[in-house]
């Protein structure tokens, strides 16, 4: 009897032994921070591709986490000053440079030799290249997209406009600020995307602020992009952020929004007689400003074991399976062959979308010193963008001024 | 030879003290020395180890009195605590003269007047920016419909009204401080003053002046000289409202200390400049102290 006890008494005690301890050797936690776990559309898609690893990887769990896109580069940064990076690292392409400088990323040459994504991935993956490095995989290159409501149009007979002239009239026709109406929802607060805002009028005319390695802001073709640009914010509610912006659409308030292809997930939650007005088109630029979106990563200074298990997870983020319902979000897709001809005949709006994303100008500084300082860079020129919004002052002597204090605080050799 | 009951009472006293000085020299002393010490270091640095590595130098010091941001940011500090400092001490002085008359409700009323104060500042500049959005405010709405107004204003948006914006938020946040001081102070002047100046035939002015003032003209100037200090270092209110801006318009030292740090990542000069800003208030403090000296003595 009293054998009987100790033993079924062992057995229990190992078997409770086993069982607390066997998860907590096993489970590996990744953090995930991003400023997409909660966009309509793309967030889907991140938390399908959560569970789906974690179905695959039940040792690993990963914790995703939902960081302001206006905080995120700056919490960001602070994690990796701090020696605490995240494990999967999500960025905003045009950050990538500042952060690989610092030496923050883990170069992935060695890993990606065994994959197939060199052999898949478009031209704008070298944007991922740092010191001869290459230090992350491109998750969305895009071009600019026009978003309009068409009843406004209609009510204005107006057609939806194929040049930035008849763009802006099309605006002035549409607002009529004493009844809460607008042209345009457009980011009219200090906002680190003030500068695509910008850039996109810069680029889509053709002309360029930084040229043959200088700052160009005082070319007159620049100054008239900038002037068309502030024209433009003239029939936008003040004070707006990017994300009031894409409300004020969605509410059927404004009859254009300027904006990457990942808003069109967020239209369906549209008011039922405001969505089917809501549509998505080319922008009227003769080029279609565009760039690398966003990226993932892996921090260099994580234990080998996580920095395994994040790069798994990136990988299966860039199978053909998961590539393939990215791009059906509305989101382009990099991996070739991401939409199948059936895909795009039952989702018409992803043609005109892969369609600008292909034929896209970069709307990011390429100059390898801005680069590594974009984040100065936009907070000056976002600061000359709110200057123009809030005072009279001439758009050249703003330009003038902006381009002699980027020369003074980022000068380039 | 046995120790005097002096030297037993001094060890028992430096014993009793032991336990504050140790706490100031933690939390206040030493932060102190590295924020001084970091102000040295020169140049941009994303990591702190890397940068307190460096040799100290007056460098970060010649970069920020060289900025015109700097001046701009001091133009703006002054500008805000004066704007803020003095209607909100004038609301809170009519307010506490309103709240010492007896009336019904006067109790209820006096705990709604503090609620101002305990919202935190985030929350107040985003009911603000709601109420002035120069769209949908409703301020907007009202001054256009009384006829004030003919255009919608961008209130936090213009360069010319932003400063005015931000003001509205930070006296209507600090004002109750004010009133709940100088309430207090009212209920210590003897009624029988009153009574005897109305004997006198004083005037409501008069007794004010000559009666109401000398009683809390004391606590109403160190109240002042509190505010002054936490507005002079003002943060959340504008940071939430305007990020400083527009185009600068509202970029106080707080703000200016903040970009450094945080977007542009010169610990550096951020430090440096929070050393400046040490040293305004210093001076500042110093020099109300001498009049508060003579309130208090």
């Amino acid at each position: 009897m009293l054998k009987r006890f100790v033993r079924a008494a062992t057995a229990t005690c190992l078997a409770a032994s086993l069982a607390a301890t066997a998860p907590a050797i096993a489970q590996t936690t990744l953090e995930f921070p991003t400023w997409q776990a909660e966009e309509p559309g793309v967030s889907t898609w991140w938390k399908d591709l959560v569970a789906a690893y974690e179905k695959k990887h039940p040792d690993v769990k990963i914790n995703l986490q939902q960081v302001p896109f206006a905080q995120f580069v700056k919490q960001m940064t602070v994690r990796f000053a701090a020696g605490n990076p995240p494990d999967i690292v999500h960025l905003p392409s045009r950050d990538f440079a500042s952060f690989a400088d610092q030496g923050w990323l883990e170069p992935l040459d060695a890993r990606l030799a065994r994959t197939d994504i060199p052999a898949n991935w478009p031209a704008l993956q070298s944007e991922m290249h740092w010191n001869g490095k290459t230090q992350g995989v491109l998750l969305m290159g895009y071009g600019g997209m026009l978003y309009y409501n068409e009843q406004k149009l209609k009510d204005a007979k107006l057609g939806v406009p194929k040049t930035p002239d008849e763009w802006l009239a099309a605006m002035k026709a549409t607002t009529d600020a004493g009844k809460g109406q607008f042209g345009l929802a457009t980011i009219t607060a200090e906002h680190p995307n003030m500068v695509v805002e910008m850039a996109s009028f810069v680029i889509g005319e053709g002309a360029d602020w930084l040229k043959a390695g200088k700052y160009n802001f005082t070319d007159p073709a620049v100054v008239q992009a900038v002037d068309q640009w502030r024209q433009a914010t003239g029939y936008a509610p003040k004070g707006t952020n990017s994300a009031t912006a894409r409300q004020l659409f969605i509410d059927g308030k404004v009859t254009f929004l300027r904006d990457g292809p990942w808003v069109w997930g967020a239209l369906a939650k549209a008011p039922a007689d405001v969505r089917p007005n809501l549509r998505i088109g080319a922008l009227p630029f003769p080029v279609t400003p565009g760039g690398a979106s966003n990226s993932l990563h892996l921090a260099a200074k994580t234990d080998a074991k996580k920095k395994e298990a994040a790069w798994n997870f990136i990988v299966m983020a860039a199978s053909p399976e998961w590539q393939s319902r990215y791009a059906l979000t509305g989101s382009p897709a990099p991996r070739k062959g991401a939409l199948t001809a059936a895909d795009l005949a039952a989702h018409p709006h992803l043609k005109v979308i892969n369609d600008e994303a292909a034929k896209a100008h970069n709307l990011f500084p390429e100059v390898q010193a801005v680069r590594a300082e974009y984040n100065d860079f936009a907070t000056l020129v976002t600061r000359a963008a709110m200057r123009m919004i809030s005072t009279q002052d001439p758009t050249p002597a703003v330009l003038s001024d902006l381009q002699a204090e980027l020369a003074r605080q980022l000068p380039l050799k | 030879m046995q120790p005097s009951l002096h030297d037993a009472e001094r060890r028992l006293a430096w014993l009793l003290l032991a336990p504050a000085l140790l706490a100031v020299a933690l939390l206040i002393a030493w932060p102190l020395y590295v924020i001084v010490q970091m102000s040295m270091r020169p140049g941009k640095a994303l990591a702190i180890s890397e940068l307190m590595a460096r040799p100290l130098g007056t460098a970060n010091f010649d970069r920020v009195l060289h900025q015109q941001a700097l001046w701009d940011a001091f133009g703006h500090s002054a500008v805000y605590t004066a704007g803020s400092l003095v209607p909100a001490f004038v609301a809170g002085l009519l307010f506490a003269l309103l709240f010492h008359r007896a009336f019904p409700a006067r109790r209820w009323l006096r705990s709604l007047l503090l609620l101002p104060w305990a919202v935190p500042g985030v929350v107040v500049s985003i009911t603000f920016l709601w109420m002035l959005d120069a769209s949908y405010g409703v301020v907007n709405a009202v001054l256009r419909d009384l006829g004030i107004l003919s255009t919608d204003i961008a209130w936090f948006v213009d360069a010319r009204t932003a400063m005015a914006a931000v003001l509205v938020p930070t006296v209507w946040k600090s004002f109750p401080f004010f009133a709940i001081t100088i309430l207090a102070a009212l209920q210590s002047i003897p009624e029988t003053l009153y009574e005897a100046a109305r004997v006198d035939g004083a005037s409501a002015w008069q007794r004010f002046r000559h009666v109401t003032w000398p009683g809390i003209r004391g606590p109403a100037l160190l109240a002042a000289l509190l505010n002054a200090l936490w507005t002079f270092r003002e943060f959340d209110i504008i940071y939430a409202s305007t990020r400083g801006g527009p185009a600068g318009a509202t970029e106080t030292l707080g703000i200016l200390v903040y970009r450094e740090a945080f977007e542009s990542f010169r610990f550096g000069t951020a430090a440096a400049i929070g050393v400046l800003m040490l040293g305004t208030a210093a001076i500042f403090v110093a020099l109300s102290m001498r009049v508060l000296r003579r309130e208090f003595t």
